[in-house]
């Protein structure tokens, strides 16, 4: 069956990015979200196999939209994409639930050995 | 509905389910870590179950959710055995002629004795010699140590994530760094973790092997790694000794815990809300059997007080040349040993003050234990000369405890209560073990930071009794939750009396202070609201009061509503909240909210004051 990818990230080219990447590999992108609350409604609607979640966001930020998701549902697989300076807020999400991480700016191979770990995990 | 016609549908259906599952099984035997094949036998196993339940053909239903628990475990090691495949085909022909008595309209046959075949999940522990490539499960588990590359960026964060893969594959017992040096932004490019799980050591190199980022893998011998730690196997500080029965309680305990998750685990990925409930409830009951069975193995009986305390009064009566003889009832009552230990040094006190005060030249001193209900109350009783009222009234009048007109009306029984107050001594002159009343405000603070209340009771001429009221454990404790001004508090239920909903007609009052029957004695009714300095409320209909007793006395507490019996665990406060007069510590319900215990004896000092 396709996997299920929802896409958060208050930037168009990161969406566009990470989107590429997913067809690329014969996923179906389910949805995109510029913002946490978008994000928990997405999720909520499609219940994605997997979430790719920016930390910083305008509004309400991935890691409180992290903590949501998985308070609704605890085998959410959710990998946080985060950049380079921002090594607590990585450890804040990954201790938050997060199953991975990625730090921008990432190569196409980087997304992909997560994605296949997370949902070999 | 026709039952006929469905089930019909469900034997067909469930034939095909059946012979994919002997398919699958067959390919499997031949390549036992295929995951996408387990997965789909566990999926087969879950349809036949469901189908069977919504037909309500229990053994059928009962027998296929059995396949799924194995099924999961063997999805969780990523292997099927052959023990376990052999089983599973048995199981399957079992379910052909569960579905033959179906479909002869007679009663399906049992399938307990088919079950106790299951084949168990851990089989003896390997010999040592073989431990070259064996499951981890064994033993102290083993150390695995991993390097990243120093191109990594977020190494704390990339082992955060490492060492919850760990769980996946068992129980981590812990890792240098740990998890908590990890969060606390502790960077290096090592991690050693120490495992138990019953993977392969080749299972979990190849998982590791997923992540580039990893450089070195090594798993450590564990007589290496004996051989390292021996210098700091000595546990420092506190041991405790445990009966073989207890510990054995633990393992049944775990193993019905596990069980449970499961039942959680599936019920949750089927979104079975009714199944949820029925494990949450299940959760609920194994939880406060742990929590009865932790408590079990901190506590310990007064006996090992006991001796200390009769080698001080020999060693005073000797320094007195009193004649005393010191008796013990209840020594194997059991507390918590945090407050056995916080009871020594009052303990100790209070038979000091018995033999240099109570006991003139020759007497008995009681040291007396028992349970009622929740708490345990210790007693220290001398048959001495007892307090005089007299004396604590005039000493009290000198100190300024009380005005004149309160010590012509104060009952003895308050009066009593007065010699804990900091700095009252009746004692004519200091004696070598000081006079009764220094120091019994630092027996009270002890027993108050247990959570337990002193009370001082004598009759002249009858000797004294001081009794302590203790809860049996700390930490845990059972209270009741009120309301007041839209804020939810709790009180430990040790120290309330009842709880009445009265009328306000039921309300007397004497002088400004309102005043209430119960149970033919007339109390003092105090406003929470008022005492917390919180605006008053509106007159309510019924007037919800929890009867309490403080200093001894009965009172009723007046709150805006009862919300009700909890049992919860209570965290002291970090500084500066700790100095807050009237609570000592919080709680944290189920839903996140922060609810503050109360304090009353300090409350209503703070008032008196």
């Amino acid at each position: 069956m396709l996997k299920r990818v929802l896409i958060v990230d208050d930037a168009l080219f990161m969406r566009t990015m990470l989107r590429d990447i997913f067809v690329e590999i014969g996923w179906q992108v389910v949805a995109e979200a510029e913002n946490g609350e978008e994000a928990i409604a997405a999720y909520e609607e499609h219940r994605p196999d997997l979430v790719t979640m920016d930390v910083v966001m305008p509004e309400m930020g991935g890691i409180d939209a992290l903590k949501v998701i998985l308070s609704q549902d605890p085998a959410a697989a959710i990998v946080v994409c985060s950049a380079l300076g921002q090594k607590n807020l990585i450890l804040d999400a990954v201790s938050a639930g997060a199953k991975d991480f990625i730090v921008k700016p990432f190569q196409r191979d980087q997304v992909l050995e997560v994605v296949e770990r997370v949902i070999a995990s | 509905m026709d039952v006929l016609k469905f089930r019909e549908m469900f034997l067909a259906e469930a034939a095909e389910h059946l012979q994919m599952m002997v398919d699958i099984l067959v390919q499997l035997d031949s390549d036992p870590e295929d995951q996408d094949g387990i997965d789909a036998l566990f999926r087969e196993a879950h349809s036949i179950k469901g189908m069977a339940a919504t037909m309500e053909y229990a053994e059928t239903a009962r027998l296929a959710h059995h396949l799924e628990d194995r099924l999961d475990i063997c999805r969780k090691q990523g292997r099927i055995s052959g023990v376990e495949i052999d089983w599973l085909l048995e199981a399957n022909d079992l379910l052909k002629l569960l579905l033959e008595d179906i479909r002869n309209d007679s009663t399906e046959r049992s399938i307990e004795s088919f079950l106790g075949t299951i084949p168990q999940e851990s089989e003896a522990c390997p010999p040592l010699e073989g431990k070259a490539d064996g499951p981890l499960e064994c033993d102290q588990g083993q150390q695995i140590q991993l390097r990243l590359r120093d191109t990594v960026v977020a190494p704390g964060a990339r082992f955060m994530v490492l060492l919850k893969r760990f769980s996946d594959f068992g129980t981590v017992l812990g890792s240098t760094p740990s998890a908590e040096e990890l969060l606390q932004g502790g960077e290096s490019l090592h991690l050693a973790v120490t495992l138990k799980s019953d993977l392969f050591q080749q299972q979990i190199h190849d998982q590791l092997l997923k992540y580039s980022e990893v450089e070195e893998i090594t798993f450590v011998d564990e007589a290496e790694v004996k051989k390292e730690k021996q210098p700091e196997k000595r546990p420092s500080g506190k041991t405790v000794r445990v009966s073989t029965e207890l510990l054995d309680h633990f393992i049944n305990l775990t193993g019905e815990l596990i069980t449970n998750r499961n039942q959680l685990q599936n019920a949750l990925r089927e979104r079975q809300w009714e199944e949820l409930d029925d494990g949450v409830g299940q959760l609920v009951r194994l939880v406060k059997n742990l929590h009865h069975q932790v408590l079990q193995v901190r506590m310990v009986s007064l006996q090992g007080l006991t001796g200390r305390l009769s080698r001080t009064v020999r060693d005073l009566a000797r320094n007195h040349k009193k004649e005393i003889e010191f008796q013990v009832v209840g020594a194997e009552i059991e507390l918590d040993r945090a407050i056995v230990e916080e009871l020594t040094d009052p303990l100790v006190h209070m038979i000091r003050n018995a033999i240099d005060h109570g006991i003139e030249e020759k007497g008995t001193i009681t040291l007396k234990a028992w349970r009622e209900r929740d708490q345990v109350l210790v007693q220290v009783a001398d048959d001495g000369c007892g307090i005089d009222p007299d004396k604590i009234r005039q000493r009290a009048l000198e100190k300024g405890l009380l005005n004149p007109s309160q010590a012509q009306t104060i009952r003895d029984y308050d009066l009593f209560q007065l010699i804990c107050q900091p700095g009252f001594s009746t004692a004519d002159e200091i004696s070598e073990t000081s006079g009764r009343g220094v120091g019994m405000d630092v027996v009270k603070t002890a027993i108050e930071r247990v959570g337990g209340l002193l009370l001082i009771d004598s009759s002249p001429g009858e000797g004294a009794r001081i009794t302590l009221k203790l809860p049996i454990s700390l930490a845990i404790i059972r209270v009741l939750i009120v309301e007041c001004d839209g804020s939810w508090m709790a009180m430990p239920i040790t120290r309330v009396v009842q709880t009445v909903e009265i009328s306000p007609d039921e309300v007397q009052s004497s002088g400004k202070q309102l005043m209430i029957n119960y149970q033919d004695e007339l109390l003092p009714m105090l406003s929470l609201r008022k005492i917390l300095k919180r605006p008053q409320g509106s007159p309510p209909e019924t007037i919800p009061l929890v009867v309490t007793e403080v200093m001894g006395r009965k009172v009723g507490l007046v709150v805006d509503r009862l919300v009700g019996q909890r049992e919860v665990f209570i965290q002291r406060l970090p500084a500066p909240f700790d100095q807050i007069r009237g609570c000592n510590g919080g709680t944290i319900l189920g839903d996140g909210q922060i609810v503050f215990l109360l304090d009353l004896q300090s409350l209503f000092e703070r008032r008196r004051s």
